[in-house]
């Protein structure tokens, strides 16, 4: 019950802080209003919707390779998820069996993309704390895995991998590409542990996180939280347990159990490793044979609905094919899902804490901004 | 060579403004110059979110409808001399947002961003690559040096 009075124990508001749409403290576009009462954050509101390109709107009437292009570019952070997503539901819709290598493939460069957009979040928690001298390590560390993926993309940022029924030729893991990505892992690996072993001895940061913006399980579920920020209050769901593609490999669920900033980091941190423990599984054991299968004709199909696990959660595309093209398209991602967990976290703390509590839960307002429907009044 | 183009030269100020592009060109700026492999900050170009003490305005991004007011307010604020850079496929020309349908613009687009703000200098690039925002900060630093 006590969670519940936190929420709607709203008594005389007395400030209103608002921060936004283009501000100093939110890198991204987004409207923060901050309703502070004795320099206590008592309500909080956040608002998107600033950067919509209508991307769905663009996507229908597309031919579908052309909008599975297209779905790369709804965000430069984990551009891989969409493509693979929106390819695994023509896949689903066509009814098209893919090479295992190919799958093998896909699942190697999720897992490198996992590995620089939690290197990435780290950093960015690290420059809102205040401590330089880490942010400035860790995007020193992340450099090896974007140089990993413009080896075997081709571009640092967008590299278009998927395509439907495999993946690109010019992917191909050569034995060249493969020796370096176990270097590059042996490397990335021997420097996150020592980076984690400072950061958790490093009792200035753990006194600045620990108890701040906290989440509790409850209010979490309630909320409707995903991914990480969902593990990091103590419920262990992650849909990469229930995929087809990650079947083969071994890796843990990991999860904290307090919701505040340090569970969320430590979340990040402990991720890390689970990640390339799945890359050297799959490079160990990469099959042979085709890496795509153009055996396949189009057909019409009914609205497909595909879920997988990105980086920050579950992420949601669904569309129906008519004449190779695609209809009704909906994309559903995982920042849209916290912006709930986002705003209770701020409340309750001090207003100095409000930026830390909102970058706690990794948002992405990139990735937020098409899902939503803007209405002209 | 006047005191203020003398101190100018030894601390240019970019200022990042994301105007509704993937966050593609913008982590890539800030990896140009935060992290230690490009390591702008030893040529003396600080990041900093700021207007009032900018002396080059990056944009990236096309320009979203709720976005165009602010990035006016940002260029005005920010004082002369200062320079203008488009990074990015989407802020030279509207990028795969604006004009996917032939000819047909969208309606959300109001960029690229030589249709709100004049624009000095041009990187392209999807996304750009850290060498190539070096290059292009570069060749913006004439228009603030030889101001008078």
């Amino acid at each position: 019950m006590e969670e519940d009075n936190k929420i709607t124990d709203k008594k005389v508001i007395e400030t209103e802080v608002t921060m936004g749409t283009v501000h100093s403290a939110a890198i991204e576009p987004y409207r923060v209003r901050l309703f502070v009462e004795d320099e206590i954050v008592r309500d909080a509101e956040i608002t998107v919707g600033i950067n919509h390109r209508g991307i769905e709107r663009i996507m229908e009437g597309l031919p579908v390779e052309k909008a599975n292009s297209l779905t790369e570019k709804i965000c430069g952070i984990c551009s891989n998820s969409h493509i693979w997503n929106s390819c695994l539901v023509a896949e689903k819709a066509i009814g098209i069996e893919v090479p295992e290598r190919a799958q093998y493939i896909r699942v190697i460069m999720e897992e490198l993309e996992r590995l620089h957009s939690h290197m990435l979040y780290l950093a960015h928690g690290n420059e809102v704390l205040g401590h330089e001298t880490f942010a400035m390590r860790l995007f020193y560390i992340r450099e090896t895995v974007m140089e990993l993926l413009r080896i075997i993309g081709g571009n640092r940022v967008q590299y278009g991998v998927s395509i439907i029924g495999g993946i690109r030729p010019r992917c191909e893991l050569d034995e060249m590409r493969i020796q370096k990505i176990r270097e590059g892992l042996n490397l990335i690996e021997e420097k996150i542990t020592e980076f984690a072993d400072r950061f958790v001895s490093d009792p200035m940061i753990m006194s600045r996180i620990t108890g701040v913006g906290v989440l509790t399980q409850k209010q979490a579920i309630k909320l409707g939280a995903t991914g990480p920020t969902l593990r990091s209050t103590g419920v262990g769901i992650d849909l990469r347990s229930e995929m087809e593609s990650y079947a083969p490999f071994d890796f843990d669920i990991i999860t904290q159990n307090d919701g505040d900033v340090k569970s969320n980091l430590l979340v990040r941190v402990l991720e890390i490793p689970e990640a390339i423990k799945i890359i050297r599984q799959a490079l160990d054991n990469l099959p042979e044979g085709k890496i795509t299968n153009r055996s396949w004709e189009m057909v019409d199909a009914p609205i497909t609905k595909s879920y997988i696990e990105v980086p920050r959660g579950t992420l949601y595309h669904s569309y129906a094919l008519e004449d190779g093209r695609v209809r009704n398209s909906i994309i559903r991602t995982p920042s849209i899902a916290n912006i709930g967990a986002m705003q209770y976290a701020t409340i309750g703390h001090h207003i100095t804490d409000a930026q830390l509590a909102i970058v706690q839960c990794d948002p992405c307002f990139t990735c937020t901004d098409r899902a939503i429907q803007i209405i002209k009044i | 060579m006047s005191l203020k183009s003398y101190s100018r030269a030894r601390a240019v100020h970019v200022m990042l403004v994301y105007t509704g592009g993937c966050n593609g060109c913008d982590i890539e700026i800030v990896n140009c110059i935060f992290s230690p492999k490009y390591d702008a900050e030893q040529y003396k170009v600080f990041l900093t979110w700021n207007p009032r003490e900018a002396d080059v305005l990056v944009v990236t991004g096309p320009v979203t409808k709720h976005n165009e007011k602010p990035l006016i307010e940002i260029y005005n604020a920010i004082p002369e001399p200062k320079a203008v850079i488009a990074a990015g496929a989407c802020a030279l020309m509207g990028g795969v947002y604006k004009n996917i349908h032939g000819d047909i613009p969208s309606e959300e687009i109001m960029g690229p961003v030589e249709n709100i703000i004049p624009v000095d200098a041009k990187i392209p690039g999807c996304a750009v690559r850290p060498e190539d925002v070096l290059s292009g900060v570069v060749a913006a630093l004439p228009l603030l040096l030889d101001a008078k």
